[in-house]
């Protein structure tokens, strides 16, 4: 019978109770499914690497021989070692397509993924080329395309169509950040295939570590060994965490679980308020039914357990279905949006059981806060539970006894004395309205912020409206006579490695000549030049590497033995390129060549100059700018589930809220019709408390939108460098879209004013 | 009387259990019951001293503030006594412990309240049927429904319901407990004269018929007629006990 009264009991106030089963419902789907979908992402990716035999370390350097994969072989903890030669070159045929080349004679490790064909042997003469890259450049078996690799060019039958487990991801230099695999393609061939064989240089060893050796400890003991057993500077070994495929897919799985949790904590706070509030109520409004019941001889426990069941019934429903709705549509959708920047088979959600835990958790921690709640009305004896509460003890406030408030008018006093004396009530108001602000705000601010990142990328940092790349053919001298005639800025890009006791990163060296087209920024944002004297260094690598300016940093380009140890000339900021920047005349100093890779200009060149052997490609910054921005998809479908949770959350819970303060005020605006008030004139008293409580929570919203977005940016990834832009739309959209809601709300309640019957709401108390 | 028609089977044999008619079921001796409000020590009731029979109609009388409640409450185990001693068939309530209390009130205790305290979301038939989630062996809420004469209110919710109807509704859950103690605070008062009548006679049918043991609580002071013993409480204490050797029916009184 007590189940009856409880169902029935919860459709009478079912506007409260539903507002909890949304929030309960919204928090776990977006729990569950950002860490379904994320352990989904990471469990795919770990069958995938373990059944192609992902390599643990890789060492590059300029050259390696058989005998070095002996030596490498040699090493205690070392399971097998392949070598071979890794290039870039072009696709003329597919857009100019920028392919990752491989060339090698056994493939054990990093084994191909073969989708149609036949598996990889060195001895078959051949091309296996990605699978994305053929689908959408309708490239079939059989097919032969054409690949410059510099100023050769290998003809290749595709004989399979594959993936492969160290090209996850991948991006070409034009793309910077974000992958377009069909702009960006991959191919494998064996040895036998490169054009120039007598002069054809392994440059690196793939390392397959013994499977008791993988942790972090032994894999870094490994490292140093194989540096030891092959004592040449030129070499870069590096292990998994430090390839730009395994580390990118790995920061991202993390930072949607991060994500998870975020918005999860959310939305089960605003549930936790809620069943705090309306428990508190419903036990208060059936305090006489409690104490019948007691009167009656029910025990404390069945009375308790028949009030926490409401929260608990809630909850469970709510999180029950939220983990399930979560687990069915979050992975799929976002898994979906994977699929173009990251190349990983059989992705799918899996629940895991931490879903399961959390979901017991939640529902156990609003059973909890329902047992709280209601406790109040349970521990007196039923002789004083039957009788109606003892009156609250009203103490004045400072601001009641001062001069101040004798001249407040009556609305204003009588919501103050409201405000202060429902404090629960107005702080989970306030609660909701710095949800609603804060997620608006950071959605847009992360579009924004983006903007800001392209704007800044290409049109503040770099000013030119085209990039000329050239191929390693390209003499200097070419490169100078180029420079002349576009009236252009010759600049190299090299890959080069930072070594502290405490870290070793990749990132990139910038070297400039002379001209105007690359410009720095300092550490906030302000245009600086660049120090014509020593090396400048990018914040957020100083900062991984525990730098800062004045110290000495050592370094190394990629495939030079020399180490260099150079004392931070500047610290600058860059969004994308993590690295060092000098001019051309320090790069000298230290004993380099300058080899130009690029010509910045602001000339538009003639579309034939790609035809030229030395140029390998020509960039319109334009496009680029354009292709970035339709590439940031996932960024986008985080924006939009923080505007349509930021709506929901506020609706629901002003909603929740002016049920629960319109029930409580029943009686009291009755009086107030009862002695004159007008309807519109109490209308006006009721919006003026929702308006204070508003302003106060966008204040706060503003300020914590500011901090969540901030968290994002920064820790997006290790190569970017994001800075929280708010713009002024998004502040008045923020704003208007918090007020919007929050008014209309409001607006729904107060309009009741009219239709409450004074005689009725004046009527006795049950 | 009209609801009381039919004397079930199962109540005749709850009866033989209670033949020890004349038999005393409840004794009070110095019994306080004190609050504090502030700094001052309040008397609700003071050296309070009654002996109650097994199956007696007894009519506790007093003016408002009196202390008619606070005995009411300490006699259904509702409240604890601040000292002295109340025996339940020679068990000593001030003893008990909350649970036990809780398990005294649910065995031996039925009670009807002035507003009859019925639970709003459930109907009729579900408040009597309430009573089996309590107590083993708790009559049919049919039969006891009927035997108040409710049989075509049975799936009413309150609210549907008049006073009367609501008050006999609250009778039947009392009795569907087929409880030793029926302990009624001002049961007719909100109800009319006529229907007021009617849910004495019920009352004293319970005590006359059914060998219950009624007690109730009331500052009407013609109820004082149909009462095999009236006990007058003034200012927190026993002012009288007088046995009415010859009660008048409930139908023959009128206010």
């Amino acid at each position: 019978m007590l189940f009856r009264k409880m169902l029935r009991d919860l459709r009478k106030n079912k506007t409260q109770f539903i507002s909890i089963f949304l929030m309960s419902l919204l928090g776990m789907l977006v729990f569950v499914g950002l860490d379904a979908e994320s352990s989904g992402a990471g469990a795919a990716v770990e069958s995938y690497y373990s059944k192609y035999n992902l390599c643990d370390i890789w060492v590059a350097g300029s050259g390696f021989s058989n005998d070095d994969v002996i030596t490498a072989n040699k090493v205690p903890g070392v399971k097998n070692v392949e070598k071979r030669l890794s290039l870039t070159g072009t696709c003329e045929k597919y857009d100019n397509a920028y392919m990752y080349i491989n060339f090698m004679d056994s493939n054990d490790i990093n084994s191909l993924m073969l989708y149609e064909g036949e598996p990889f042997d060195e001895n078959t003469e051949g091309a296996w080329v990605q699978e994305w890259f053929c689908r959408h450049n309708n490239i079939k078996l059989g097919d032969t395309i054409r690949i410059k690799i510099d100023s050769m060019t290998v003809d290749a039958i595709v004989k399979g169509i594959i993936d492969a487990p160290d090209y996850v991801y991948y991006v070409s230099e034009a793309d910077v950040m974000y992958p377009n695999y069909t702009k960006n393609g991959l191919v494998f061939m064996p040895s036998s295939m490169y054009p120039d064989k007598s002069n054809m240089i392994y440059n690196q060893l793939i390392v397959d570590v013994r499977d008791d050796m993988t942790d972090k400890d032994n894999i870094d003991r490994l490292k140093q060994k194989i540096e030891k057993a092959f004592d040449r500077d030129d070499i870069a070994v590096t292990d998994r965490d430090q390839n730009l495929s395994f580390a990118t897919y790995d920061a991202e799985v993390r930072q949607h679980s991060a994500m998870g949790i975020m918005f999860a904590v959310v939305f089960l706070a605003i549930a936790l308020l809620g069943i705090v509030t309306t428990m508190a109520r419903v036990t208060a409004s059936q305090r006489t039914q409690i104490g019948t019941l007691k009167a009656l001889g029910f025990s404390k426990a069945t009375i308790t357990i028949h009030y926490v069941s409401y929260g608990f019934v809630i909850s469970a429903l709510g999180c029950i279905a939220g983990a399930w709705i979560g687990y069915a549509t979050m992975p799929p959708w976002i898994l979906g949006m994977f699929q173009g920047s990251y190349l990983v088979p059989d992705l799918k959600g899996k629940l895991t059981t931490l879903d399961i835990e959390a979901t017991i958790i939640a529902i156990a921690v609003a059973t909890l806060v329902s047992f709280l709640s209601c406790r109040k009305e349970l521990k007196d004896p039923p002789a004083v539970t039957l009788k109606p509460p003892a009156p609250k003890k009203i103490r004045h406030s400072a601001l009641e006894k001062s001069r101040l408030w004798l001249l407040l008018d009556f609305s204003t006093q009588w919501n103050i004395r409201d405000v202060l004396r429902n404090k629960l009530r107005s702080l989970m108001g306030i609660m909701g309205v710095v949800g609603c602000a804060m997620l608006l705000i950071c959605g847009f601010g992360c579009m924004d912020s983006i903007n800001g990142l392209i704007d800044k990328m290409y049109g503040e940092l770099m000013t030119a409206k085209n990039k000329i790349m050239l191929s390693s053919d390209a003499s200097y001298g070419y490169a100078y006579d180029l420079a002349e005639k576009y009236k252009g800025q010759m600049i190299e890009e090299t890959s080069v490695e930072f070594v502290t006791e405490k870290a070793r990163k990749s990132g990139s060296a910038t070297i400039i000549d002379k001209g105007n087209y690359i410009h720095i920024q300092d550490k906030d944002l302000n245009p600086v030049k660049l120090n014509r004297e020593g090396i400048a260094l990018t914040n957020k690598m100083a900062g991984l590497l525990g730098l800062s300016e004045g110290d000495f940093v050592k370094w190394h380009l990629v495939g030079d033995d020399e180490w260099q140890y150079t004392r931070i000339a500047q610290i600058y900021r860059d969004p994308s390129i993590q690295g060092i920047t000098m001019y051309r005349s320090v790069f000298e100093d230290m004993d380099y060549t300058f080899r130009p890779t690029s010509i910045l200009t602001n000339k538009s060149v003639p579309s034939d100059l790609i035809d030229e052997d030395e140029v390998s490609t020509v960039l319109n910054i334009q496009d680029m700018k354009t292709s970035f921005a339709e590439t940031l998809e996932m960024m986008n479908a985080m924006v939009y589930i923080m505007v349509i949770a930021a709506v929901l959350l506020g609706v629901v819970v002003l909603y929740n809220l002016g049920v629960l303060s319109f029930v409580e005020k029943v009686r009291e605006v009755a009086t107030l019709k009862v002695l004159g008030f007008k309807s519109s004139k109490i209308r006006n008293i009721l919006q003026k408390q929702n308006i204070w409580l508003t302003v106060i929570g966008i204040g706060f919203g503003l300020y914590s939108g500011w901090g969540m977005l901030y968290v994002i940016c920064t820790t997006v990834s290790d190569t970017l460098d994001m800075f929280p832009i708010i713009s002024a739309a998004t502040y008045l959209i923020s704003i208007a879209g918090t007020f919007a809601v929050s008014v209309a709300v409001n607006f729904m309640f107060s309009g009741k004013v009219k239709t409450i019957d004074m005689v009725d709401a004046l009527k006795g108390v049950e | 009387m009209i609801f009381s028609k039919k004397i079930k089977k199962e109540n005749e044999l709850q009866i033989e259990d209670l033949e020890r008619e004349g038999g005393t079921l409840i004794e009070f001796r110095d019994v306080c019951k004190k609050y504090s409000r502030g700094d001052r020590d309040f008397y609700a009731l003071k050296d309070a001293n009654l002996t109650i029979n097994e199956s007696e109609m007894v009519v506790i009388l007093g003016p408002s503030g009196a202390g008619k409640s606070t005995l009411l409450n300490l006699l259904g185990g509702m409240d604890s006594a601040s000292s002295g001693h109340i025996w339940f068939d020679g068990e000593d309530l001030t003893t008990y412990s909350d649970n036990q209390l809780t398990k005294y009130r649910a065995e031996n205790v039925g009670v009807v309240f002035q507003f009859y305290n019925l639970i709003p979301t459930l109907t009729a038939y579900e408040n009597v049927a309430l009573m089996k989630d309590i107590k083993d062996g708790t009559s049919d809420p049919r039969e006891a429904l009927s035997s108040v004469g409710l049989e075509d209110h049975m799936h009413q919710f309150p609210s549907q319901m008049s006073g009367g109807e609501q008050q006999r509704t609250s009778i039947a859950r009392a009795v569907a407990k087929n409880p030793r103690l029926l302990l009624c605070d001002e049961p007719t008062g909100a109800l009319d004269t006529v229907t007021g009548r009617e849910v004495l006679a019920l009352l004293q049918n319970m005590s006359r018929e059914k060998k219950r043991t009624v007690v109730m609580v009331t500052h009407n002071s013609f109820f004082a007629d149909i009462a095999d013993t009236v006990i007058r409480v003034k200012n927190g204490g026993i002012e009288s006990v007088v046995h009415n050797d010859s009660p008048k029916d409930a139908s023959e009184i009128s206010w």
